[in-house]
């Protein structure tokens, strides 16, 4: 697990960031987090729609801002920064892209404040799964379905340009 | 409000430019306040929608390949844009080094100015206030520039209003930078390459420079 300051909302505290493979249980996480079990204060995500720690920190940075501002759009702050990682503004669509299904094998387990032996302890607990980097997770980004959700131009080739692409899309989908 | 430790690089009349962490990376900030001499809630109003103006711009003109800084957040409610950090000089800084007064630096930078400009164009976006701080050199191979201060922009599609923005980088360009009159027909030139209708705009550039001078004759 890894924590990070949020520089433009310092008050909210690190955000903590942890990756697993072999998962095990994410269908019955997915049917805690539908059910909006409170008690899972966690946000999960697709990893292999992850290009780069970046995407997620910005996610995460809105949300808490958002949050700070009492503007979030979803029922929570964990939900948001998942939601956050898409550039439309459907809610449902955006969860099911960006969240775990099923079928999810690795994802990324992320959550804002507290201490980070505590949190990483909670992750642990809640994901059955193998704890790992994210180096090595990166192998498995799926860019064609990246390329396909933010509609990224065919000459938009190599990897930094295309996290422009994805942050700049991100950042602008709730300006009017 | 004062943007976490950020150090501020240029304080304007109507917005400050810090430089300040965000997400492990080192961004421009750019905050915009009211002007206060106008209404209060009118300021409000105006400042948010010229945040949200400059943002669009400079994300419209990414989504069309156009080098300019990616916009990383948007905070309407304090009026902050968060953006990449350009590393490299301006225009106008790199055109007084040693490097930027040869010819062969000249003609690549008229040639990258014309081609950025001829494709903003081509999307409609006026940019408002072309001068040479305005524009920047990318220190990498690319040596790419890049357009920033979108604060004035806007969409539009007529031929006038594209051609204005062209008269306003000719007089930023004339009034800063002595004898250059060949290096702003080469940009031209490239633009003229560039830009889908630059035949009717180029045309209009003529009218738009008699005016100017009719006026400044005036007084
Ligand atoms: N993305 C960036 N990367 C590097 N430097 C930047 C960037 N944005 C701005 N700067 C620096 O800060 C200066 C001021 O920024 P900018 O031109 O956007 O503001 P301004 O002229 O005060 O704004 P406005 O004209 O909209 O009131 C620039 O001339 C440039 O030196
Ligand atoms: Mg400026």
């Amino acid at each position: 697990m890894e924590s990070f300051p949020i520089e433009a909302v310092p008050e909210a505290g690190l955000v903590h960031i942890a990756c697993y493979t072999g998962v095990n249980n994410a269908s019955a996480l997915k049917e805690r987090l539908q059910a909006q079990d409170k008690t899972l204060a966690i946000g999960l995500v697709e990893s292999n729609l992850i290009l780069d720690m970046f995407q997620l920190l910005v996610a995460a940075t809105k949300a808490a801002l958002d949050e700070r501002a009492g503007k979030l759009r979803t029922n929570s702050v964990n939900a948001e920064i998942v939601y956050n990682l898409s550039p439309t503004n459907n809610i449902a669509e955006s969860l099911r892209r960006f969240g775990i299904s099923d079928s999810t094998t690795s994802l990324m387990a992320i959550s804002i404040g507290g201490e980070a032996a505590a949190v990483l302890e909670e992750m642990n607990k809640t994901v059955d799964g193998t704890l790992t980097s994210f180096s090595d997770l990166e192998q498995g980004t799926d860019l064609a379905t990246l390329r396909k959700y933010f509609k990224i131009d065919p000459k938009v080739t190599d990897k930094a340009q295309v996290l422009d692409w994805i942050i700049g899309a991100m950042a602008m989908k709730n300006v009017l | 409000m004062a943007v976490h430790q950020g150090t501020l690089i240029k304080q304007g009349a109507e917005a400050r430019v810090y430089i300040a962490p965000f997400c492990g990376r080192k961004a421009i900030v750019k905050e915009r306040f009211a002007k206060a001499y106008r209404h209060p809630a009118l300021d409000k109003k105006l400042t948010s929608r010229r945040v949200t103006q400059e943002a669009r711009c400079l994300n419209r003109c990414q989504k069309a390949l156009i080098d300019t800084p990616t916009v990383y957040m948007v905070d309407v409610a304090s009026s902050l844009i968060y953006m990449e950090l350009i590393d490299g000089l301006s225009v106008r800084e790199y055109m007084e080094t040693d490097e930027g007064s040869t010819q062969a630096a000249r003609t690549h930078i008229a040639e990258e100015i014309g081609r950025a400009l001829g494709k903003m164009h081509n999307i409609d976006v006026v940019h408002g206030d072309l001068t040479t701080s305005n524009l920047l050199m990318r220190n990498n191979d690319s040596k790419s520039v890049v357009l920033i201060d979108f604060g004035l922009s806007y969409v539009s599609n007529l031929v006038e209003d594209k051609a204005v923005d062209l008269y306003v980088l000719e007089r930023a360009f004339s009034s800063t930078h002595p004898n250059t009159e060949v290096m702003f027909e080469q940009i031209l030139a490239s633009y003229g390459t560039s830009c889908k209708a630059s035949k009717q705009i180029l045309k209009k550039l003529e009218e738009v420079r008699l005016r100017g001078r009719k006026r400044s004759m005036l007084g």
